[in-house]
Formats: C-alpha cells, sequence, structure tokens
C-alpha cells in the first residue's frame, strides 16, 4: 500500500506500464523535459529516452493523426492532450479517424491508442482549461471512455487503458491531481468497465464519476448527519456504462441523482438517467434528477463555485428526490 | 433470350427524377453493354447513361422530354443474355427507412439493380408486421406506424400512482380507476392498491336496499337452508367445540403465489392464497392424522385419504362440495380441482355426491374481508380450518418492525377426537406452510 | 501555363526524350530500367484506365451510388508506384487506382466500397501495404507521418541496405495542402526527420475549386517553407514520376529525412460521377490537357522503340478482358448482413455492443414471413 497523489499515482503506472511494454510510448506537448504541465509525465523522458517519450509540436490534431499512424506500425501511443479545452482540434482525427479505424480495417488491424485529457473545474483557470467534454466521446462509437476518481483508480485504469487493443479517452479529474489516497500496487482494482459502489446506503443513490466522487461523498457525510443514508456510485467507466452495478444499487434505493461537472444538455447524466428510466421504470419511486453545470459556456472562474455543482445543489436534488 | 428492361438510376447521389433529353437509339437497334442509350437531365447535370445490356432495342419507354422517376424503366432490350444482372431485392428501391435487413440478390428477372442511395424519391414507406403490433392494423400504412399508444382516457381527475404502484395494481387485477387514494398528494400508494385487492367482489356492487314496506317477511324452512340447519344443530349440539387460532406471516405465500400465477404451468389456472393453504392442511394431516377422522360413537375413523371439503357461498346457501381424493393431487391438480368446485357451486349444479364423503373442510372468511372466526365442523369431520384476510400489518423480522402480509389461521375441532395438543400442531404446521411454502418440498 | 521553369521532366507530351542538365540525375535514377519495365508501365496504364471507364458506366447503370474517376492521373500513379520498394508503406487518398492495382489490390474492392458493401475494402497487410481510402482530405497525411515516425524509432531506416529500409509514401491532392491536417502532417515530418515521401498529384481542381484559390504560390514551394527538399514534376510524365519519386524515396529512406513532390497533372474526367465540370471549366483547359495525356506520349514514346503493334493490340485485349471480369463481378456483390454493423467496432468485447446486437438479431427475426 503506497499513499500516492492522482497524478503521482499515474505517473508511477506509466512508468510500470513502460517497463513491462516495450511499444509503449508517449507524446504530448511539454511531456519530455517539464514533464508536463501537471508533472504527469515527470522523470519519464530520462529514464525511457526521447524516442519513447516525445515532446510533440503544438498541434493535437497532429498529436493524434501521428498516434495513429504509430499504432498502425505496433506501437502503443499514449497520447496527452494539455487541456480539455484543447482536445477540439484533435476531435476530427478522435472521432473520424480513431473511433472508426478499427470498424473500417474490418477487424485486420488494432488502435490501441490511448488519449489522456485533464478535464474538469474547481482549480480557477482561465477559460477553455475547465471543460468536461465526455459526452462528445461517449456518444461516438469505438471509443471507450473512462474516468478515475481516486488514486488507486487512475494506477490501475490507465495501465488497463494502455492493454486494451481500443482506443481509450481518459479523464483525469485535475481538480484531484494533489489530492493523496490509498493506492494498492499489488491488488489491482475493478474492471475497466466495472463501476463502484463507493459508499453503501439506502435512501437515494448518487451516480458520477471523476471529481464529482468526492463531492458526492461529501454530500452522503452532510445528509447521514440528517438521517438519509446515501449511496454513491463512482461510474468509472462512462462508455460503456456499467449498467449492471447502478441497477442493482438503484432497486435497493429506489431513488436515483446523478452528478456531472458538464452542462446537463444532451450529457452523459442524460444518457444515465433514460436508461434508469427504460431499465428500472417499475422500481423508481421518483423520477432521475440531474445535477449538473449549467448550459451555458464555463463562466471565468469568479463564478465556477456558482456554476459547479456543489454538495448544497446535490443535497437539494436529494430532497426533491426523497419528498416525490 | 429474354426482355431486359433498365430502370433509370440515380446518378448523383439522392436525385429522384431526371428528364429524357434525347435517345440515341431506336427500336430494332442491335446495342451493345456501355453503348449510349440516352442522354437525360438531372438537377445536377447532363449525363450520358450507358446500356448495361447488349442485344436489340425492343421498346422506348418514355419520350424524349418526359421527367421520370428514378426507378422507373426507361427502355427494354431483347438480350442476348450474355451479362445477366442479378439484381437485389426490390424492397430497396422503396422505404429509406427500411435499412436493416440485408438486402440479398434475389434474381428478378429482366431487372436491372438499383441500389444504395436509392430511395430518397420514394414516399411510400413500408412496413413489415410486427411482433407488438396492435390487432387492427392499417392494410397499407401511409407512414410506418409508431409505438402502440394506449388510448389517452379523459378522466375527471388524474390517477396518480408511481410506477411501483402501477404494477402492483396490474399484477393484482386491481383498476386503479377504482382505488380510493390516500397519499397525501393524493397519490394511490401500496397499502391502497391492496386493501382494493383483498376486498371481496361481492361487496363492491351491492347496494344498500331501502326499508321493505311490510314488517316481516316469513321464509319457509326447506331446502338447502332446512339442511344447512340441521347440519348445524347436529354438529353443534354433538361435538365439543374447540377453537384454535395463530398469526402468521404469510408474506413468502403471498410471494409463492405471485409466482405461480407468472408460471406458464399456471396459465389460465386461478392460484391464490387458499391453494397453498389446501396443499398445507394436507401436508399437516399427513403429520397429525387424527384431525382427518370421523367419530360414530364406538369408534374413531381415521381416514387415511383427504376428500378436502372447501365451504363454497352459493345463490341458496351454503353448502360444502369436496375435492376427492385431495392427498394424491399436484398442485396444478389442485388447483383445478378447486377452481371446477367453485364454478359449480355457484352455477348451482353440485351433486350430492360431490357433497358427501369429506374428511376434512377449508372455509374462506377472508373473501369477506373478516380477519378470523369460530366455524362450525361440517357433520361427520372433526377438523375445520378458516382462512382469514391476508392483509399488512406490522411484524417483528429480525428485530426490526417491518410491514409484512398478516393472516390468521382458525381452524375448529371436535374435543372428543382432537385434544388440545393436537389440534396446536395442526395449527402451527399449517401456520408454518403459510410462512414458509417451502415446507410442502418435504 | 500550368508548368514554370521549376517543372521537370524526361518525356515531352510528344512522345520524346528531353534531356537537360537539370534533368540528368533523374535519366540515371531510369537508367536501370529496361523495355520490359516499360511495356508494363503502359499495361497498367491502360488496364487501369479501362478498369475506370467501365467502373463509371457501372455507376451510370445504377451497380454504385458513385465512382471516382482518375482518368488522366495514370502517369503519375503508375510511375511513381513503380518506383517504391516492396518494404515501402502507401498511404493513398481516394483515387489511386492504379497504384492500388500495382500492389495487389483487386479492384473490385475499390467498387465494394463505392457501392455501399464495405468503409474499408481489402486489408493492407494482404496488399503489399497499400492502406485503406482515407475520404477526409488530408486526414491520412498525419496517419502517414506517424507510421514514418515509426519505422524511424524501429530503427528500420537509414542503415544504408536500401533493399531493406523502409519508407512511407503518401499521396493526397491539391485540396488537401490547404487542410490543417497536411499541413500538421509536414510540421511532423521535419520535427523528426522522418521517412517519408509527400506525393501531391496537382489536379488542378478540387471539385470545382481550380488551385489558384488553395494557393497563390506553387504548391511545391509552400513544403519548401517548411524545410523539405521539394521538386515539381510533369506528372503526365510516367519517367519522371518514376524517377523523382524513387530518388526521393530512396533519399528519404536513407536518412535525409522527409521529401515532397509535387506531380502537375490533371483530373480529366469529374470530381466524382456526381460532379458537372461542364459547369465550372474551361473547353480549352481541358483540350490542353488531354493533348498531354501520359498513356498517349507513352505510347508513341514505346512506338519509338520499336515496340510492335501487337502488343498494344494485346494490351487492349487484356484490358476488355479485366473490365469485363470486373463487370460480372460487380453484378454479383451481395449486401453485407445486418450483424456486420457490430461485427468489428471494438476489437476487445464491448457489454453495450454484445447487447444491441443480440436485440438486432431477436428484432429482425420477429417479423411474420412474407414481409409486405
Amino acid at each position: 500500500m503506497r499513499e500516492l497523489p492522482l497524478a503521482k499515482a499515474i505517473n508511477e503506472s506509466l512508468r510500470a506500464a513502460m517497463l513491462a511494454d516495450s511499444s509503449v510510448m508517449l507524446m504530448g506537448e511539454d511531456i519530455a523535459q517539464l514533464g508536463g504541465v501537471f508533472r504527469v509525465t515527470e522523470g519519464l523522458q530520462e529514464q525511457f529516452g526521447p524516442s519513447r517519450v516525445v515532446d510533440t509540436p503544438l498541434a493535437e490534431a497532429g498529436i493524434v493523426g501521428t498516434a495513429i499512424g504509430l499504432a498502425m506500425r505496433g506501437y502503443r501511443p499514449v497520447c496527452e492532450i494539455q487541456f480539455d479545452g484543447f482536445v477540439y482540434p484533435a476531435f476530427d482525427q478522435i472521432v473520424t479517424q480513431l473511433a472508426k479505424l478499427t470498424s473500417r480495417h474490418e477487424g485486420t488491424q488494432a488502435f490501441p491508442v490511448v488519449i489522456r485529457i485533464p478535464y474538469g473545474g474547481h482549480i480557477g483557470a482561465i477559460e477553455h482549461h475547465q471543460e468536461s467534454p465526455e459526452a462528445y466521446f461517449a456518444h461516438t462509437a469505438g471509443l471507450r471512455v473512462i474516468s478515475p476518481a481516486t488514486p488507486h483508480d487512475a494506477y490501475w485504469m490507465i495501465q488497463d487503458a494502455i492493454a486494451s487493443s481500443d482506443p481509450v479517452i481518459f479523464l483525469e479529474p485535475k481538480s484531484r491531481y494533489w489530492h493523496k489516497g490509498q493506492v494498492d500496487v499489488e491488488v489491482p482494482g475493478l474492471a475497466m468497465n466495472q463501476a463502484e459502489v463507493a459508499r453503501v446506503g439506502r435512501d437515494v443513490t448518487l451516480i458520477g464519476h471523476g471529481a464529482a466522487v468526492a463531492m458526492m461523498q461529501q454530500a452522503a457525510d452532510i445528509a447521514e448527519g440528517e438521517g438519509i443514508s446515501i449511496e454513491v456510485i463512482n461510474l468509472r467507466s462512462l462508455s460503456p456504462l456499467d449498467m449492471d452495478t447502478v441497477m442493482e444499487s438503484v432497486r435497493k434505493t429506489t431513488r436515483a441523482v446523478v452528478v456531472q461537472e458538464s452542462p446537463g444538455n444532451a450529457s452523459l447524466g442524460s444518457e444515465v438517467a433514460a436508461t434508469l428510466a427504460e431499465q428500472a421504470f417499475y422500481v423508481m419511486q421518483a423520477p432521475v434528477l440531474r445535477v449538473s453545470g449549467f448550459n451555458a459556456p464555463f463562466p471565468p472562474a469568479g463564478l465556477e463555485s456558482i456554476y459547479l455543482p456543489d454538495t448544497d445543489r446535490i443535497l437539494d436534488a436529494v430532497d426533491r428526490s426523497m419528498a416525490y | 433470350m429474354a426482355d431486359f428492361t433498365f430502370p433509370l438510376p440515380d446518378v448523383g447521389e439522392g436525385l429522384t427524377e431526371a428528364e429524357i433529353v434525347s435517345w440515341h437509339v431506336k427500336p430494332g437497334d442491335p446495342i451493345a453493354v456501355n453503348q449510349v442509350v440516352c442522354e437525360i437531365e438531372t438537377a445536377k447535370s447532363l449525363v450520358e447513361l450507358p446500356s448495361p445490356f447488349s442485344g436489340v432495342v425492343k421498346e422506348l419507354l418514355v419520350a424524349e422530354g418526359d421527367t421520370v422517376q428514378v426507378g422507373s424503366p426507361i427502355i427494354s432490350v431483347t438480350g442476348e443474355g450474355a451479362d445477366e444482372p442479378a439484381a437485389p431485392d426490390t424492397g430497396v428501391t422503396e422505404a429509406v427507412s427500411d435499412t436493416t435487413a440485408s438486402v440479398s440478390s434475389e434474381g428478378d428477372s429482366g431487372k436491372v439493380a438499383n441500389l444504395v442511395g436509392y430511395g430518397a424519391g420514394d414516399d411510400h414507406a413500408t412496413s413489415r408486421r410486427r411482433r407488438y403490433a396492435r390487432a387492427t392494423p392499417a392494410e397499407t400504412p401511409a407512414t410506418v406506424p409508431s409505438a402502440p399508444v394506449s388510448a389517452p382516457v379523459a378522466q375527471a381527475m388524474p390517477i396518480i400512482a408511481k410506477p411501483p404502484i402501477r404494477k402492483l395494481a396490474k399484477d393484482l387485477g386491481v383498476d386503479l380507476a377504482s382505488v380510493l387514494p390516500t397519499g397525501v398528494a393524493g397519490e394511490i400508494l401500496r397499502e391502497d392498491v391492496v386493501r382494493q385487492a383483498e376486498q371481496a367482489t361481492v361487496f363492491k356492487n351491492i347496494e344498500t336496499p331501502a326499508w321493505p314496506e311490510n314488517r316481516e317477511d316469513r321464509i319457509p324452512v326447506k331446502g338447502v337452508r332446512k339442511a344447512i340447519a340441521n347440519a348445524m344443530v347436529k354438529s353443534m349440539f354433538s361435538a365439543p367445540h374447540v377453537s384454535v387460532f395463530v398469526d402468521v406471516d404469510a408474506t413468502r405465500t403471498m410471494d409463492f403465489v405471485k409466482r405461480l400465477k407468472a408460471s406458464p404451468d399456471f396459465a389460465g389456472i386461478k392460484v391464490s392464497p387458499l391453494l397453498v393453504m389446501v396443499k398445507a392442511m394436507i401436508w399437516a394431516v399427513q403429520r397429525n392424522p387424527t384431525v382427518n377422522s370421523t367419530w360414530t360413537d364406538e369408534e374413531i375413523l381415521v381416514h387415511h385419504y383427504v376428500n378436502l371439503g372447501v365451504a363454497a357461498a352459493t345463490p341458496r346457501g351454503l353448502i360444502v362440495p369436496n375435492v376427492k381424493e385431495a392427498h394424491t393431487l399436484s398442485l396444478r391438480e389442485l388447483a383445478m380441482a378447486l377452481e371446477k368446485l367453485t364454478v359449480t357451486a355457484r352455477d348451482g349444479k353440485t351433486t350430492p355426491e360431490e357433497m358427501s364423503g369429506g374428511t376434512i373442510t377449508i372455509t374462506n372468511l377472508g373473501s369477506f374481508g373478516v380477519d378470523t372466526g369460530t366455524p362450525i365442523l361440517n357433520p361427520g369431520e372433526v377438523t375445520i380450518v378458516a382462512l382469514g384476510t391476508i392483509k399488512p400489518k406490522p411484524w417483528i423480522v429480525e428485530g426490526e418492525v417491518r410491514s409484512r402480509m398478516v393472516t390468521t389461521v382458525a381452524a375448529s375441532f371436535d374435543h372428543r377426537v382432537v385434544d388440545g395438543d393436537v389440534a396446536s400442531r395442526f395449527v402451527a404446521d399449517v401456520a408454518s406452510v403459510m410462512e414458509e411454502p417451502a415446507l410442502l418440498l418435504d | 501555363m500550368p508548368y514554370t521553369d521549376a517543372t521537370l521532366s524526361l518525356l515531352a507530351p510528344d512522345g520524346t526524350l528531353v534531356t537537360n542538365d537539370r534533368n540528368e540525375m533523374y535519366h540515371q535514377a531510369i537508367s536501370h530500367l529496361g523495355e520490359a519495365d516499360f511495356r508494363e508501365f503502359y499495361r497498367v496504364m491502360r488496364v487501369v484506365r479501362r478498369f475506370d471507364i467501365e467502373a463509371g458506366n457501372l455507376q451510370r447503370q445504377g451497380q454504385m451510388a458513385l465512382w471516382v474517376p482518375s482518368i488522366g492521373q495514370e502517369g503519375a500513379q503508375v510511375g511513381s508506384a513503380f518506383a517504391t520498394r516492396s518494404q515501402d508503406h502507401i498511404f493513398p487518398a481516394y483515387r489511386e487506382h492504379a497504384v492500388g492495382y500495382i500492389r495487389g489490390l483487386d479492384l473490385i474492392n475499390i467498387i465494394r466500397m463505392l457501392r455501399g458493401v464495405t468503409h474499408g475494402g481489402w486489408n493492407p497487410k494482404e496488399t503489399n501495404n497499400f492502406h485503406l481510402y482515407t475520404l477526409v482530405i488530408g486526414s491520412h497525411t498525419l496517419h502517414a507521418t506517424g507510421y514514418a515516425m515509426g519505422i524511424g524509432f524501429d530503427g528500420a531506416c537509414s542503415t544504408g541496405a536500401l533493399e531493406e529500409d523502409q519508407a512511407v509514401l503518401v499521396y493526397f491532392g491539391d485540396g488537401a495542402t490547404s487542410q490543417g491536417d497536411t499541413n500538421e502532417a509536414m510540421v511532423f515530418a521535419q520535427s523528426y526527420q522522418t521517412p517519408q515521401v509527400f506525393f501531391l498529384q496537382n489536379n488542378h481542381w478540387a471539385i470545382s475549386v481550380p488551385v489558384r484559390v488553395q494557393s497563390r504560390t506553387p504548391l511545391f514551394e509552400r513544403a519548401a517553407g517548411f524545410g523539405l527538399p521539394s521538386i515539381q514534376i510533369d506528372g503526365n510524365d510516367v519517367l519522371m514520376s518514376y524517377a523523382a519519386t524513387r530518388l526521393s524515396m530512396d533519399a528519404a529512406r536513407s536518412g535525409q529525412g522527409p521529401h515532397f513532390i509535387e506531380a502537375l497533372t490533371y483530373r480529366i474526367g469529374a470530381h466524382t460521377t456526381s460532379d458537372d465540370p461542364t459547369k465550372y471549366r474551361d473547353e480549352d483547359e481541358l483540350a490542353f490537357w488531354q493533348a498531354r495525356d501520359p498513356i498517349d506520349r507513352f505510347r508513341t514514346y514505346l512506338t519509338s522503340l520499336g515496340v510492335e503493334q501487337a502488343f498494344f493490340d494485346q494490351v487492349e485485349v487484356e484490358a476488355e478482358d479485366h473490365a469485363s471480369d470486373i463487370r460480372a463481378r460487380t453484378m454479383a456483390l451481395e449486401s453485407p448482413p445486418a450483424s456486420e454493423i457490430f461485427a468489428h467496432v471494438f476489437t476487445d468485447d464491448h457489454a453495450g455492443i454484445t447487447a444491441e446486437a443480440a436485440w438486432l438479431e431477436e428484432y429482425l427475426a420477429s417479423f411474420e414471413e412474407g414481409s409486405s
């Protein structure tokens, strides 16, 4: 057992993956000597050299496009997109090419490309540095989308992503990078496509991923003091969704609230809600509620604490659910 | 030699029609594959069409200057059969929406394939008969019919009930419109539905009549009424009656009944808690044989067979027909026998033979909404069991108060034959099955 | 005049050889070729052109939604493709039918794609590394660059062994040079000094937009601006296409970094069968280029070498046979089963795909027989 911040857990895990498999390589802006703007790749170029830890030109489409070519060559590239808001120049290569190449090649070639993206708010940053773009990728067939909530998650899920033969979008909650947690480096966590019951409860199920998990735990602590028992689900996998775990919880509690930083309109939370409405129709005592970012561009940091879900907004939804 | 027709293709990804500008051949001309037959004008451009066939031009099917829909035949050729094309399912020329089935190349003699991207122009979609389609579908629907829509009923007040409650009502066969809601927001609660389910139908439709005008009605004592009276007196004043009661958590029986109802083996067969209790009684008789006897002053005749009587209300009064050899019947057979017995009694067609030879009886007070009672023995028998209402009550489960489906199992015994200990054991046995039907697997 | 002072050629439009100081090294580059090679160049150009015409007819007969003609560009494609070595990887755009043919692609597979049977059509491992067509303009140039970067990281180039050192040839058109991806590809190629040749077929039109809208300066100068050694050639000269590609690829595979060739050619046909060039092109311009046809001039040259008429007749027969065979096989093509929708979305198992595929199978089976 080690206590590691989330960023370091990824760093150590990348190291382990690169030691285990010489075809694993990292590419991105500022990841080599600087070690990445969040220091997630610190020390790795020193250890593995400039042809395995590659600083790229400032061109996101180029990063993903060349990673595709490298995957064709037999490499397992792990790309870093420096910030969530900068993934969009690469969006075409991701959804038009990477997501569809396995299908286009009719199974004769795999494309094991991982794209790491620090995402989310709560760090007081400027425009384009606090986005939650998971819906665009979850919506695109051919991509797997996962997001760790804890250092233990992060340590194992990045290795799972690298080992997967499919393209994986790995959304790292940057507001959690420096939060420490226990990491069992011997015993893996759940499988990459599994959700976790992060907290057992009876009255309401809270569902979310990444940074929202800690927020839901805080809300659950407060609710416990008020006599409401909340079960917290850490989705971990956004595409595919582990509805088995979610359904088991909702059958027990009969009430569900989804929590997400992204705007609610046409969001991943909408997909969870619609699927629950279909699969848990006869079970639910209340409709599925969504606590999301507002449907407006992410505001200047001075307003982010109002824009993003907080424990009050979550508990307000819990109250409304319980009142049905 | 065969005739082939060339339908107008979509030459420009989504075109729906074209004008024939000029023909380059005429009937009787020899024609080779790829030879230009005509020039057409589309929304996008002027295009020359090459012949897919070789042979002799038979007929020009449209005239210069005509505008033709994509898919319409424009020329027929009597062919030498060299390049016989395989035409795909003509379904593809129609609905654009109908895209999921694989299109196989069935030979449709004489037609050349029209293909991918086609169908942009065709307005009448076709539809195949769907598994969940309603009983009265439209013959050729103008549009693909949407999913079955339940007709919205204009009501004075909307029914407010959560999905789990709606399902419960559906399972119990309760019409939500008939349920009195007691929820704070006017919604129907679980207990409202359960209460409705347990009420006897007999009470629902009885109106309270006005007081009659005459002081008295005189009903002659004869027929069934006289027989009932004699039987009751004979029984009551010859056998010393003792009644024993036990409350039991019958939730598992209710679950079991629900499962039986859903089972294909029991489709169409009436299943109720009474069935379980009857099976329980037979099992309890096996364990306490003397409750299944007849007193004859000289002897106590212990029967090693069960002719199980069921008290049945008929238009003319209470009768007790019995299910012969009930101990040999499977659960399913028993259910069918009970149903037959009830229906026959209701129709007034029960024979004397069916009413004689009973060895033990059950009476269902619960169907009248009554919790329990002290039933009178059927003459010739020493035990009668009463089933009361089964309703949600607070019960202690694993140290906590929970709502469970609780009922009182009551039985009256002839104390000349059955002492308190046997009576209690028998009733406890019946109750234990109501609590755990799996004991019947013994 | 589309040609500039920089334009290199070996064979003039009239079929006679051109010699000057600038093209001496390119004559050298073809000096190892013999008449047998030249006959093969001619045969391939003719067979593929005849195939192309047949495919266009098939489209007009309703057998494909769309056909993408390569007519007029045979010289650029055949010369360059023959100049690659067997260990090379080739990334085409979507009009390089002759290159595919030379690499062993059965051309029916291009028809399968345009007929809606597949989005791919072949396995590059079975077509001597002729990769799939990419329909989004320019996107594949990054894939090609990434692949070449991989060759570099593997140390599979710059060893001095020409028969083993690997290189990547990527084809694209004048329109693609405006796309960000294409420019990023050159940035990355230059940064990592990839063993790669960028082969631009400037056929002068991007659908209806002439090349002067893409650029005010010759396109080969753009690449030079990125630092790539860059030449412009007469793309309708199959010998020059061969020579330029041969030298550039061998330089790239030998550690001299990425190179660029702009092959001036012309799209004699439409962009696709949905297009109507009469709406935007000049008759005179078309005539200019038809007079510079790659096949005509090469036939003239071969005749001057003494190649007999019987050879040309034999090639015609072969071209006809190939076209007829393509026709017959096109007619016999079947649509894929519905299960193909889900067959290769992911490499590993995926619960969502499994569930949906099962649902579709059950749904399709649920209809009564004899659907209306």
